[in-house]
């Protein structure tokens, strides 16, 4: 057995270990959770950083699988992959948990169990992103649930019941319907091979050549199960709730790295099985992203609540990822997996800025706070660098994520003779920019708010600064050599055009 | 093999002999000693003795005919050894269960064993006439069973509803059995279903056909027969609600499946006649039953009640077999079977185990659970996480098989039953809610008592079997899947 096939179980079960050993240690024990949970996740970048480094075959694919289910009618193995789609994807996941937890280092109550939900929600991303099995990825992709689910439920705002439940039932709802179009594909294989192979491989074999009313018919029941997840006008709402009442960790992960499973799904599954689908639905496709991408954008300038806006503007960015995989065009594509890490990275940052702003100043309203800058510079910056990062400002990372998405889209609706689309995209950058630099004003800058009590505000502390500085270092690299990234995308998106 | 040495013909009957020795010595044991534990543990030597020999002869591969009436083959097997996991669970936690009554010990292990006797002899039998008698073995020793505990109005109430509700399905099914006897002059199922003496849908047929249905939908609950189950199983001691939402449940799937699916397999002369509108009544059986006991289930305070409820639900999605009637489709439909045992029996475990520690059955009285006994509260998340069908669980993995069964047909992918698929899982997701409910109480809510709970230990030994096989068949289904696929092929050969 080669190091390399080990990389990907190890994967999973480092994150596993962190999760059950956090799990034992209850009382006294527990202020040392963070220590082994910083470990584990620890060792997971490094893992992760040493495959990206190391490299497979130019990133086509690298598979390692063993049989996990094999009767006369169903075979399902316990298959992993990574590829340059993945890649990204995973790499946010190690990154974001290790911040996390580090950002996370002053949380005391019960927080064994706050870092095994971490770590289970790790192994659950890890799964989700890695899964080259069709019941492997329905699996890792419930298992993500569960631990965000708790987040919510034990640490979150005063409403998190509420939240949590509709986080819960929203998702749930849309991933059995995604199941139903997984059995769908079950059937097919088996009418064409004899037996039901779940595995990726074979069904990307399989699946492009059904009937373009079968293609039509799945991907509109897997991308309906995405696209709640991702998520997409009109199935958003449970979005701002979750946000709004989770801690800051849970807003991190569900919007650095869990929105991510819907478009990665969307690219993974629909695109690669069913490109006569892709063909039927793409104005839809189109229509979803655009109207996501306005109403998200519409909302945020609406907002008062700080984490409110940010969780509106996740919407909106998703939108626009959506937007790209719509023009089905090399470029599209390939920025809209940009855009996925990007936001990634500014979400993350957004996020934990918002967050930060709840617990040292009291409120994330924005009408009662006021001249922050003054007493808390260290914090101002970082809020700086995240709103004009996701605003798009050239140099740092979201304007790679979104000038090339928008020209994709503008050669895309130029051949198509309809280029009157494009003030969607004006008017979703221009209502972007005026949201960030709005809240800054109110926020940050102008005279020292009267209306709560700054005497006790203090500037942030070291561990969050280590999270964010990380984050922020990582937004303006790729914002200056975007080809970091685009280097393992490129591959992947060469041979994705190739089956559309 | 050494059953046959030692039953020589009697070989297909032998676990069935050993449950009826059991029976006939247990009160005879109690009166003798007049000691609980030493009635327990003969009556518990005797299900794990029977156990054992059925499941040698299973992984054995044992066929044979004794009488010329009980068959035992790959299916007998696989659905003898569900119900004898039943009975082990049930017996293993009588003893020490506060509910369990103290005056007929003797009677009451005798009467679990003899309803167990009856489902085993259902499971075997491949004539209408058999079958009726098993059942009926099963349904006089249930009545007898609930009422049992004493001082309870509502276990009065409850064992009056089942007995009356009862007598009617077997009235029903004596009935629709004379209809198909007298039209075909055998009450053989396979000379049924090959019978040329029906040229075509009359209202005999009918009439019989219906009133089998719905007298044995009596049995396993099914809408709209299924008002007496909430309160035979709220009513009646946490064992014996287990007993009889976990095992003879199962027996009237298993009689479905012995029936209806062998009379209508596609190609017998029946399924030309009236096999579609058969399947279609079944679907829309299917479709109401896990729809009303999932909705109702969400009104429930009682978590027993909920807990019946949601078992009618759970025999809904089952039913789907019924519908789809394929070989697949029947694997996936015992698979389902055996989870259920485990997690909704590990559910009533600890029910039963918390009324043994002073516990209510109120859902509210859950609050705080998970400080108050971490363990419990776990094993309750783990179980009714599974029944929701949340992975890695056996729950999900059973409901994977199962519902996926709804898109196939003998040779690839069918629209038939989409819409009974969609149905299924909206149901699956309205499940979560309540199950969600209880979670809720136990992990986030506070309770007015902090005191820690204690368990009997037994309880905690049948409650880890049970963690440890809904962990396992979720991770390794073919643990079981593969045993159940042999059985599917064996019935539908």
């Amino acid at each position: 057995m080669s190091i390399e096939s080990l990389i990907l179980p190890l994967l999973i079960v480092i994150p596993l270990i962190g999760a059950v050993a956090t799990l034992f240690m209850g009382g006294e024990k527990q202020k040392y959770a963070k220590w082994v949970a910083g470990v584990f996740s620890g060792i997971t970048l490094i893992v992760t950083l040493y495959m990206m480094y190391a490299g497979f075959e130019d990133w086509t694919v690298f598979t390692v699988g063993y049989d996990w289910i094999d009767t006369s009618s169903v075979h399902i193995g316990f298959d992993l992959m990574v590829d340059g789609l993945s890649v990204l994807m995973i790499f946010l996941t190690a990154l974001l948990t290790l911040l996390v937890v580090v950002f996370s280092s002053a949380e005391s109550d019960r927080a064994n169990y706050f870092h095994t939900l971490l770590m289970a929600m790790e192994v659950g991303l890890m799964g989700v992103f890695m899964a080259a099995d069709y019941f492997l990825f329905y699996v890792m992709w419930e298992v993500t649930l569960i631990p965000m689910y708790f987040l919510i439920s034990w640490y979150g705002g005063p409403r998190r019941h509420y939240a949590a439940i509709k986080f819960f039932i929203y998702t749930h709802v849309a991933s059995l319907v995604m199941l139903i179009g997984i059995f769908a594909m079950g059937w097919e294989c088996m009418a064409v091979t004899g037996t039901m192979d779940f595995g990726f491989d074979t069904m990307a074999e399989i699946m492009p050549a059904t009937s373009q009313a079968f293609q039509v018919a799945v991907f509109a029941l897997l991308f309906f199960g995405f696209m709640v997840k991702m998520p997409s006008v009109p199935f958003h709402t449970w979005l701002p709730d979750a946000h709004v009442e989770a801690p800051t960790a849970g807003s991190v992960i569900l919007a650095g790295v869990m929105l991510k499973m819907g478009s990665y799904g969307i690219i993974r599954i629909c695109l690669e099985c069913f490109p006569e689908g892709a063909a039927y639905w793409q104005w839809v496709i189109i229509a979803i992203g655009l109207i996501s991408m306005v109403y998200g954008a519409y909302a945020c300038i609406a907002q008062t609540d700080l984490k409110k806006m940010v969780a509106f503007s996740s919407i909106s960015h998703m939108g626009m990822v959506m937007v790209g995989i719509g023009c089905l065009s090399d470029i599209g594509i390939t920025f809209a997996i940009f855009q996925m890490f990007a936001h990634g990275l500014i979400s993350a940052m957004l996020f934990m800025v918002c967050g930060f702003t709840g617990h040292a100043v009291g409120t994330r309203e924005m009408p009662l706070l006021g001249g922050l800058a003054g007493r808390m510079p260290i914090y101002a910056t970082f809020m700086m660098i995240a709103f004009m990062a996701s605003l798009g400002l050239p140099g740092l990372v979201g304007f790679w994520g979104e000038f090339p998405l928008v020209y994709g889209f503008y050669e895309f609706i130029k051949a198509e003779g309809v280029m009157w689309l494009l003030v969607f995209c004006l008017l979703t950058l221009m209502l972007t920019a005026g949201y960030y630099i709005w809240a800054m004003q109110k926020t940050l800058f102008g005279p020292e708010t009267k209306k709560i009590d700054l005497e006790h505000v203090h500037d942030i502390s070291k561990p969050e600064f280590v999270a964010l500085a990380v984050l922020a270092v990582l937004v303006a690299l790729f914002g200056v050599w975007p080809d970091a990234a685009l280097s393992f995308i490129d591959p992947y998106v060469d041979f994705l055009v190739g089956v559309l | 093999m050494f059953v046959e040495e030692i039953f020589g013909d009697y070989a297909a009957f032998a676990p069935i002999i050993i449950m009826l020795i059991s029976a006939l010595i247990l009160p005879a044991v109690h009166f003798a000693g007049k000691r609980h534990t030493v009635t327990w543990a003969v009556a518990l030597v005797f299900a794990v003795v029977s156990m054992a020999v059925n499941a040698y002869m299973l992984v054995d591969g044992f066929t044979g005919t004794t009488l010329g009436v009980y068959e035992y083959d790959a299916y007998t097997g696989v659905m003898l050894l569900l119900f004898q996991i039943v009975l082990f669970l049930a017996i293993l936690v009588s003893n020490a269960s506060t509910e369990t009554t103290r005056l007929h010990v003797g009677a009451y292990y005798a009467l679990l064993t003899g309803a167990t006797t009856g489902m085993m002899f259902v499971a075997g039998s491949s004539d209408l006439l058999t079958i009726f008698v098993g059942v009926e073995l099963t349904s006089i020793s249930s009545y007898a069973l609930v009422t049992m505990k004493r001082n309870d109005s509502r276990a009065a109430e409850a064992g009056v509803k089942y007995v009356i509700v009862g007598g009617l399905s077997t009235a029903l099914t004596i009935y629709g059995i004379s209809m198909i006897y007298g039209l075909t002059g055998t009450t053989d199922i396979a000379a049924i279903a090959a019978s040329t003496a029906i040229d075509g849908m009359n209202w005999i047929l009918a009439i019989g056909l219906v009133c089998m249905v719905a007298g044995y939908g009596f049995k396993i609950a099914a809408v709209p027969f299924h008002m007496w189950a909430p309160d035979v199983y709220e009513g009646a001691s946490s064992p014996v609600s287990l007993f009889l939402a976990t095992g003879s449940k199962k027996m009237g799937l298993s009689v479905f499946f012995q029936i209806f699916l062998v009379l209508f397999v596609a190609g017998s002369s029946l399924s030309a006649i009236c096999g579609e509108e058969v399947q279609y009544l079944f679907a829309i059986i299917a479709a109401f039953t896990m729809t009303v006991g999932n909705v109702v289930a969400i009104a429930q305070n009682n978590i027993k009640r909920m807990l019946a409820y949601s078992s009618i639900a759970q025999a809904g999605y089952i039913l789907i077999v019924m519908a789809v009637m394929t070989d697949y489709a029947l694997a996936s439909g015992m698979f389902h079977m055996f989870t259920h045992v485990f997690m909704k029996g590990g559910a009533f475990l600890i029910v039963g185990a918390l009324i043994c520690a002073g516990l209510g059955e109120k859902i509210s009285d859950y609050k705080g659970l998970a400080k108050r006994s971490p363990f419990l509260a776990a094993a309750m998340l783990l179980f009714l996480f599974s029944l929701a069908g949340i992975p890695p669980l056996a729950g999900f993995t059973s409901k994977f098989f199962l519902f996926s069964s709804a898109l196939g047909g003998v040779d690839g992918l069918t629209s038939q039953w989409v819409w009974l698929a969609f149905i299924a899982i909206l149901n699956s997701a309205i499940s979560l809610y309540y199950y969600a409910r209880v979670v809720k109480a136990m992990y986030i809510e506070k309770g007015e008592s902090t005191e820690k709970i204690k368990i009997p230990a037994v309880f905690t030994v049948a409650i880890v079997i049970c963690v440890v096989f809904v962990i396992v068949l979720g991770v390794y289904p073919q643990l079981i899947f593969d045993y159940c696929e042999t059985a599917a092929a064996a019935l539908l050969l």
